[in-house]
């Protein structure tokens, strides 16, 4: 008995390991759609820049922009936009999800 | 060689090596502010686990001459863990920049977990010597037991910051599974006589 245990729990160890998703750094993901018909990062930056936003790093991240930044508002998220059509998908502070478009 | 090798300053030096390249990095700007934080974290995290999980070990296994040789370090483990938390601190007020931005978002799940726990992990960094532990008797291991809290802590940090699993229970679920199985031992090595 006393060998058992740890080898039941070296067992459930190595059990719980690869269960873990590979691909989690996405909060969501966009469909994918040909690069040729994305706008560029720098569009949309100007885009929310002119809406009031802050953005401080944008990125590419589940076949959606991401985007570090202070919303209008004053919150500082992390947001994700389409990037054929630059629309707001999701926004999120510090893992808190403020808003999630239907659908994703 | 060997004896180079087991010297505590050599250990101290590997345990700060991932801490030296990564603010070389980000010195040389080849790391943002914001991307020094996951990194620092997950040390701080790791090490607080090797620190935690070698008197489970110790109690499941027994003495061996590896776990000897974890054991007479596992001061530096848990003091790493503290200078991992708070280079992770310092990124986060660096990336921050300005004291509104902090408190709009302490009361965020994700954030005052991480707040909390570096409370609780500093008491435990600065009594992480002989003279506290002389000057505490008892009340040092008790004191040290917050350990605990600061570890569900920081996993729900992890959890909640990310908004996600995987990462988080990755690393906390084997320490989990070990402290919990150093409690079932006792009561089974008791039951063994009357099982035999």
């Amino acid at each position: 008995m006393r060998k058992l245990i740890p080898l039941a729990i070296a067992a459930a160890a190595i059990a719980v390991l690869p269960s873990a998703p590979a691909s989690a750094t996405g909060a969501i993901k966009c469909k994918p759609t040909p690069q040729s018909s994305w706008k560029t990062q720098e569009v949309l930056k100007a885009k929310l820049v002119k809406e009031g936003w802050t953005v401080r790093k944008s990125k590419v991240d589940g076949g959606c922009y991401e985007v570090y930044g202070t919303t209008p508002e004053g919150d500082r998220v992390e947001a994700y936009f389409h990037p054929v059509t630059l629309e707001k998908l999701y926004v999120a502070r510090r893992g808190e999800v403020l808003f999630r478009k239907q659908g994703y | 060689m060997r004896t180079i090798l087991n010297k505590k300053l050599t250990f101290w030096l590997l345990l700060s090596l991932p801490a030296f390249l990564l603010v070389l990095g980000w010195w040389q700007g080849r790391i943002d502010s914001m991307d020094m934080l996951h990194p620092t974290g997950e040390w701080s995290a790791r090490l607080m686990i090797i620190a935690m999980a070698l008197s489970p070990l110790v109690s499941l296994l027994g003495a061996k001459p590896w776990l000897n040789w974890l054991v007479a370090r596992r001061r530096a483990f848990g003091v790493a863990a503290f200078g991992y938390a708070l280079l992770h601190l310092i990124f986060y007020l660096i990336d921050m920049g300005n004291l509104d931005d902090i408190l709009a978002e302490w009361m965020a799940p994700g954030i005052w977990t991480g707040w909390a726990a570096f409370g609780l992990m500093l008491p435990l960094a600065l009594t992480s010597n002989d003279r506290s532990m002389r000057w505490l008797k008892a009340g040092w291991k008790r004191l040290q037991r917050l350990v605990y809290p600061a570890a569900i802590l920081t996993l729900l940090h992890w959890i909640w910051v990310h908004n996600s699993y995987a990462g988080a229970l990755v690393h906390f679920v084997p320490l989990g599974l070990l402290v919990l199985a150093r409690f079932l031992k006792k009561p089974l090595s008791q039951m063994k006589p009357l099982g035999v």
